[in-house]
């Protein structure tokens, strides 16, 4: 099976705290991917090592390898806007820009562009294209001028899924994308997500052991900045092999 | 409504608030004229009786001084960017810029004034203190006089222009941070998360929210120097005339013009910001 992150011994700190401890971990190309564990144990960090987002904090120190699609990140010759037009992210909190809907949709595609190079044809099929892949072309198409911040929480985060694939990304980190969401809400961003899976690579990071379980083909726990158990989920939940995991699982604590 | 403000609509409402930005810098150009010829005129009619004439200079060169404040204006802003989007927060250079401007931040403005006037005094070497004066002594004593009048090249216009940016600096680099600390790290962080360098995402995110209180930030500044300019106005008045009651008059007029300035422009700012008030969070 092919795989599109890889990483080996990666460990990051954050000043003095260490908050990644020798991680090595693969993940599978085209599927959803979730990553489960206490609070503070060093998901959403992973996560955002994996586009190089983390090191806008400043004092970040990184050691290790991480290869995304074959390449070493941390090479000189990677370019960031080039890495992070292949590896999408979406947030917490649904974080549309506070423009209308059809520039959200067209914002990655005119960064990466030269200017005045997208004609008015090509972006009105780009964004009903984007739209429709994420099922909120009936809702919003007469309301393509409003302010993105201004829709429905649900709306704001397909957007923010939306507004992605314009860019051909091969992966999509999610960092808790339903935290803010309610029951319908996190339903049909799972059902999206499942649509999409063959076609991206999807990392999940989650709080909802139940959410994980429902979507995700294959579960890593993490305790403490270290991986503790890499397995198929169905695996992880029914037969931990470890004892911290079948505590988590189990909701002994966390 | 705000909520349902598009991008045009948003367009148009930042254009209105350039326009104001350009009238109210130039609100102070014919209230200063104004006072130029009631002044050109009265020194006329004070010369048949004592040479006061070499009054007039020293308001030629405060204007240039406001223009240069106006300068400073701008450079702070590029000041306040470069520290806040650049400079990491840990960075000593950022501290320490920072720890002097929240000092001199909270000085009012007539203590600048009292400075300049305290320095530029004794650098004429006509006045120890502010406190002792000696009044021109009849129309063969030039010299107190001419000291006084501060030409281009002579170290007190530089002195006075200082203070001006002294003054005007802190205060702009100050709300100019402030407006781009405003601007939600989420909107930020989707930028960059699509792949958007720093400056397009200042471009295209940063300077389309924070410009509103950018160009508040601006003309409060404006103001400030401009009731700078009226202190040392008054004092050059009350000290170097001989008819002191029409003089502080006229200290009285730019005074309160002043103050006019200062509320008009708070008025219109504070119009301008409420209609697009935090457009990164509109209410839902």
């Amino acid at each position: 099976m092919n795989h599109s992150i890889e990483t080996e011994n990666l460990s990051l700190w954050y000043g003095d705290f260490q908050a990644l401890m020798d991680v090595s971990v693969k993940i599978p190309d085209g599927q959803i991917t979730s990553l489960i564990g206490p609070s503070g144990c060093g998901k959403t960090t992973l996560l955002r090592c994996f586009n190089r987002v983390n090191e806008r904090y400043g004092n970040v120190t990184t050691e290790g390898k991480i290869e995304v699609l074959g390449k070493n990140i941390y090479d000189a010759d990677v370019s960031l806007p080039e890495l992070r037009k292949a590896v999408g992210m979406v947030f917490q909190r649904p974080n549309p820009l506070p423009i209308s809907v059809y520039e959200n949709i067209l914002f990655g595609l005119r960064i990466h562009s030269p200017m005045r190079s997208i004609t008015r044809a090509d972006a009105d099929e780009i964004v009903e294209e984007a739209l429709k892949s994420v099922f909120l072309w009936t809702d919003l198409k007469d309301k393509l001028k409003t302010r993105a911040t201004s829709l429905q929480l649900e709306q704001q985060q397909k957007l923010c899924i939306a507004r992605l694939l314009p860019l051909k990304p091969k992966i999509i980190l999610m960092d808790e994308p339903c935290s803010a969401l309610d029951a319908k809400g996190t339903r049909a961003v799972e059902e999206l997500m499942e649509i999409l899976a063959g076609t991206y690579t999807f990392i999940i990071v989650t709080h909802n052991m139940a959410q994980a379980r429902r979507v995700s083909k294959e579960c890593i726990f993490m305790f403490l900045g270290e991986l503790i158990e890499h397995r198929e989920t169905q695996a992880l939940f029914t037969d931990p092999q470890h004892e911290k995991t079948s505590d988590y699982v189990h909701m002994r604590y966390g | 409504m705000n909520a349902m403000m598009t991008r045009a609509l948003r367009k148009q409402e930042r254009v209105s608030q350039c326009i104001t930005f350009i009238i109210l810098g130039s609100v102070g150009i014919p209230i200063w004229n104004v006072l130029q010829k009631t002044y050109a005129a009265d020194t006329e009619a004070a010369s048949a009786a004592t040479p006061l004439n070499t009054l007039s200079p020293p308001l030629d060169n405060l204007y240039t001084v406001l223009s240069i404040s106006f300068v400073a204006i701008l450079f702070g802003i590029a000041c306040a960017f470069y520290l806040q989007e650049w400079l990491p927060q840990t960075n000593w250079v950022r501290r320490f810029i920072e720890s002097i401007v929240a000092i001199l931040g909270g000085v009012p403005s007539i203590f600048y004034g009292i400075l300049a006037t305290g320095i530029f005094f004794s650098y004429a070497g006509t006045l120890k203190t502010i406190g002792v004066v000696r009044a021109p002594q009849g129309p063969g004593d030039g010299a107190a006089l001419e000291s006084l009048s501060f030409p281009h090249d002579t170290p007190v216009f530089y002195i006075v222009v200082l203070t001006f940016i002294l003054m005007v600096m802190p205060l702009t680099i100050k709300t100019t941070q402030a407006a781009l600390r405003s601007v939600a790290t989420p909107i930020r962080e989707a930028a960059y998360a699509l792949g958007a360098s720093h400056w397009q995402v200042l471009k295209t995110q940063v300077i389309p929210i924070a410009l509103t209180q950018i160009l508040a930030a601006g003309c409060r500044a404006m103001s400030s120097a401009l009731a700078t300019v009226a202190l040392i106005f008054g004092i050059y008045v009350w000290q170097y005339t001989d008819a002191p009651g029409e003089m502080s008059n006229r200290f009285v007029l730019f005074l309160s013009s002043a103050l006019l300035f200062s509320i008009f422009s708070s008025i219109l700012i504070k119009l301008c910001t409420s209609a697009s008030a935090d457009p990164a969070h509109p209410t839902r």
